[in-house]
């Protein structure tokens, strides 16, 4: 539909000059307005009924509109929710790092090291394939490798390396940790590959005949140059770690809390309000989190 | 597919009871099964129903559809999902089937209708557990959110629970067992006899107990008590204090690395013991069964405590009305006239209906799984892989055994609001 | 310099991306592996024996839960997310060519709806379709919510493309007559096609593994992610792995077919 309304426009365009000018003042409404309607219907309004929520006042069974706050202050207040959104801060930060480390060298690698572009292609699919296989069943196969009489501490154990396997890799802020590098590398390496594809290699031939060394080319033109591709991957990263709970819940055994957990244990019995002020608490923060990040670097300009 | 038969391969410690008369007489004065239910299949009456994958069995649907001619549209859920689809999306479904536990939230609020109880034809049959929450006339009431309280309401379009049976019967209990800790007899080298073992220092870092609040904090509950640090006057139903005293006892026993990991589903409960990263948990009857068809020894373990019990029942959707309605009660009565009760029986559940149920078991099955006699022949599980071979004993015994001795089932408290917080606390401590 | 003789720093990156790659692939050949186990073996090491038996098992029926279905369903719903998404994305990312109002606006709700955790939308979505009365579907709520998470991708990618797009093109084949809509088709469209099969794959393969999104959305029957997790509360068996294998070897698949459209489309721009 979409398509059709897209080409009536630009075909109707074509005759009258004049005609054609207001069309094309019309048109980007035109061309935006599906993805204003989905955005519109689909998380606008959703997130306003989950605000309108967070002011409900609930007993045991059913929750009734009204306009408290109490749902707020008792998120607030809670020395609970500090100590487990710093947690949750903690990984975004650690994993962020992580995959910031590995996804540019990995994408620098593909960009500036592999010679042909069909080779570029076939090792880049070759980092996205793992990335296709179920999230769920990724972070299980995990388990066997990882767990006391796992690949690794067995393998460990055998070599005579350590006396008795390493208890800490399994159900651990470690295993939660790697687990969620394993899963989330992918959004990273993708958009600094993309930018740094873009770089023109004249560029960098330029700096070389200036003199600059390897190093110094690489922090002074390719990192510059890669920002928008870091900034993109940060924003995918943080609030994926900042919105997890399955892998959390998973690899800690448990043992570890993060918000979207704190969250799922009160809509598990059903406490919609204490849920949505919760809901309403991390969306601020991950967007000024991601408002900070676009304000470093404005993505709109640069990607 | 998966075992979830529950296997013995040692004899048990235990005495064995003749108990084979008295869990006949609990079904006394039933009345006999009445002629196949109406053939449904030119009408085309399609069912939907969720649950967790416990009991919705395909081959259910396959009977249902068979028997009387009504397709059964399947959809298999985790507890935490199920409890949110039967609240927030009453539309997908014509019949719940859920935990009674979760039913004191999810009857008041509306998306279920109550049954006429005139209109259950085996409504006399009913375990009495599920209409006045004893086993035998005896017996003692157990703490917690036994079934019976959440099981009538007071009128058709009452959303208040009776304290006493009455003509509207929330949910038709389907399937239920009693939880107690799973163990590895090889590894824990000593004998396990009460819920506070499980806090022995020699077992630190290799235990673990559910991460679902309302079921973990029982399992803490009766391992508190079985400590002796506090007595409850419900465990089901704390007040805040004592709400308080269990979290931090959990949290002290987390924080001294008491457990290994806090588990969520199935899969993980066996996973932890298969592989030897637990030797002592909270778990469920399938899952043992589940470790012990891998050739590794686990028991489901009879503590002097006595169980955690849960148990599960169908309830109709509010929208239903019309044919649907009337398909929806030939289902219900289907499922309880006895063919459902001898396939989760022979899984090692326990059905609502003994008495029909009995009527599908061989004498053998029927010996092994409810009388806990030691089973003559081989025991079958229902794919027809052999589960037991003869001369073994079911761990706990016999039905009355085992749900007499429950001492608390599975709860929401009425300060569930303070116990999630304090949980939360427990998991970020 | 990558037409020079290869530095260290060839051989040292060389390195640390085979580690990375290993470091991805290591717990799925973990899964590979396991998905052969033989047919009394569980979900973890040793092997007891080796057998197709659990691959047999995925195609028959089991106890609980029907993955045949689930996987249709998972596969049409993401289909019909990246058809809608590559449409949506492109007009989207067109409109963004030129200034109009509320683009800011716009571009940020984009961005927003990316940032916005899965779980607080398929909550607002579900509570949503309780209030108005609709169904939530498969179809139709769980399809809005896949494409709250798909569309910002897509959108993203491309804006990326359009801005490091050189309207000399568009102004050549315009001096040379050519319309509007001539211009797109022949012009615009081949030069992007590439970016837009990558939207296409990201779109589908995020919505073909979109589980959080899903969960309070999905109505009356689930989607593979949904069933898979489902499950887990009942299958205790290396199926989970055979499945596991399967739907990587399936993903393998689609992407050997997204490489032979972008060859194709890029053998058919060089002949043209």
């Amino acid at each position: 539909m979409t398509v059709a309304l897209e080409r009536s426009t630009i075909a109707a365009a074509k005759p009258a000059r004049r005609r054609r000018f207001s069309l094309s003042a019309v048109a980007p409404y035109l061309q935006s307005a599906p993805l204003a309607l989905i955005l519109g219907a689909f998380l606008l309004l959703p997130i306003i009924m989950i605000v309108v929520v967070s002011f409900w006042d609930y007993d045991f069974a059913a929750m009734y509109p009204d306009f408290l706050t109490t749902n707020y202050s008792d998120v607030l207040g809670s020395w609970v929710t500090w100590k487990t959104y710093l947690n949750t801060i903690k990984f975004a930060a650690i994993v962020w790092a992580l995959t910031l480390f590995i996804g540019f060298w990995v994408a620098y690698f593909l960009a500036f090291h592999i010679r042909t572009t069909a080779m570029q292609m076939v090792l880049f699919l070759v980092c996205t394939v793992p990335f296709l296989t179920s999230n769920i069943i990724r972070m299980i196969s995990w388990i066997p490798v990882l767990g006391r009489n796992g690949l690794i501490n067995s393998m460990l154990v055998h070599m005579g390396l350590v006396p008795k396997p390493i208890e800490w890799l399994l159900y651990s802020e470690f295993a939660v940790v790697l687990a969620m590098v394993h899963l989330y590398t992918l959004f990273m390496v993708t958009p600094i590959f993309n930018t740094l594809m873009r770089i023109d290699r004249s560029l960098v031939e330029a700096a070389r005949d200036a003199g600059a060394s390897g190093w110094q080319v690489l922090w002074n033109v390719i990192i510059p140059l890669a920002k928008p591709g870091m900034a993109i991957g940060t924003i995918f990263v943080v609030t994926l770690v900042m919105a997890d709970f399955s892998t959390v819940q998973v690899m800690s055994g448990g043992q570890s809390a993060s918000v979207a957990l704190m969250m799922k244990n009160q809509m598990s019995l059903l406490q919609y309000p204490a849920a949505a002020a919760n809901a309403v608490v991390l969306l601020v923060l991950v967007l000024l989190m991601v408002a900070g990040i676009l304000r470093i670097v404005d993505i709109r300009r640069e990607l | 597919m998966t075992n979830t038969m529950e296997t013995k391969t040692g004899i048990s410690r235990r005495s064995l009871l003749k108990t084979g008369a008295a869990a006949v007489g609990l079904a006394a004065g039933s009345g006999a099964i009445s002629g196949f239910p109406t053939i449904w299949a030119q009408s085309n009456i399609t069912l939907r129903q969720f649950g967790t994958g416990v009991s919705n069995l395909n081959a259910i649907a396959d009977k249902c559809k068979a028997d009387l001619g009504i397709t059964l549209e399947m959809t298999a859920t985790d507890s935490d999902a199920a409890a949110q689809r039967a609240v927030t999306q009453p539309d997908s479904y014509d019949i719940a089937d859920i935990e009674y536990w979760i039913c004191k939230k999810v009857f008041p609020t509306g998306v279920l209708q109550p049954m006429d109880v005139s209109k259950l034809k085996y409504y006399d049959e009913l375990v009495p557990l599920f209409k006045t929450g004893k086993l035998t006339p005896d017996s003692v009431i157990a703490q917690g959110t036994a079934p019976h309280t959440v099981g009538f309401v007071e009128a058709q379009d009452s959303k208040t629970f009776a304290k006493s049976p009455t003509n509207w019967f929330t949910m038709v209990p389907t399937i239920y067992n009693a939880d107690t800790l799973g163990i590895r007899p090889d590894l824990v080298g000593r004998d396990i006899t009460s819920w506070a073992d499980i806090m022995d220092p020699a077992f630190k870092g290799k235990t673990a107990i559910l991460n679902i609040p309302s079921i973990g904090i029982m399992d803490a509950a009766m391992i508190m008590e079985a400590m002796g640090n506090i007595k409850y006057a419900d465990k089901g139903n704390m007040t805040k204090e004592e709400i308080d005293k269990t979290i931090d006892f959990l949290i002290k026993a987390k924080q001294g690395g008491q457990f290994r990991a806090f588990w969520k589903s199935f899969d993980e409960s066996v996973n932890l013991m298969a592989s030897g990263e637990v030797v002592i948990q909270s778990m469920w009857s399938p899952a043992v069964a589940a470790v012990r068809s891998k050739g590794i020894a686990c028991r489901f373990q009879p503590l002097k405590e006595g169980y955690r019990s849960w148990g599960g029942g169908l309830g109709l959707a509010a929208h239903l009305k019309g044919a649907e309605l009337d398909a929806a009660y030939e289902y219900i009565n289907w499922y309880t006239s006895g063919w459902v009760g001898g396939y989760l029986n022979r899984q090692g559940y326990y059905s609502a209906n003994m008495v029909s149920a009995k009527k599908f078991m061989t004498e053998d099955e029927w010996g092994y799984w409810i009388e806990g006699k030691p089973a003559k022949g081989e025991i079958k599980a229902p794919d027809g892989t052999v589960m037991e071979k003869a001369g073994a004993v079911r761990d706990g015994g016999s039905f009355e055994e085992r749900m007499g001795k429950v001492a608390c089932w599975n709860s929401v408290m009425d300060e569930d609001r303070y116990m999630v917080k304090r949980w939360n606390e427990f998991i970020a401590a | 310099m990558s037409h020079e003789r290869r530095t260290l720093e060839f051989y040292v990156l060389a390195a640390f991306f085979a580690l990375f790659v290993l470091f991805l692939y290591g717990p799925l050949s973990a899964i590979l592996i396991l998905s052969f186990q033989g047919e009394t073996g569980g979900l973890t090491f040793p092997l007891n024996g080796v057998s197709l038996h659990w691959f047999a098992n995925l195609f028959e029926r089991q106890a609980v839960g029907d993955f045949g279905g689930s996987f249709k369903r998972s596969l049409v719903l993401g289909v019909m997310v990246m058809i809608v998404t590559v449409v949506v994305s492109l007009l989207a990312g067109l409109a963004f060519r030129r200034k109009f109002r509320g683009a800011t606006a716009l571009f940020y709700l984009a961005v927003a709806s990316l940032v916005v955790p899965s779980i607080i939308i398929s909550l607002g979505i579900g509570v949503v379709f309780q209030q108005i009365g609709f169904r939530p579907a498969w179809y139709t709520s769980a399809f809005g919510a896949h494409l709250t998470w798909t569309l910002p991708f897509g959108v993203l990618i491309m804006f990326a493309v359009f801005n490091r797009f050189s309207p000399a093109y568009e102004e050549a084949a315009r001096d040379l007559g050519a319309t509007s809509w001539q211009t797109f088709a022949h012009v615009v469209l081949p030069m992007i096609a590439p970016s837009l099969i990558g939207v296409g794959l990201f779109g589908f393969t995020l919505s073909y593994d979109e589980f959080a999104r899903t969960l309070m959305t999905s109505g009356t029957f689930n989607t593979l992610p949904l069933e898979i997790y489902g499950m887990t509360t009942n299958v205790t068996t290396p199926v989970l792995y055979a499945l596991g294998t399967v739907t990587t070897v399936f993903s393998f698949l689609i992407i050997l077919a997204t490489l032979g459209a972008i060859l194709y489309v890029g053998r058919r721009r060089a002949r043209a």
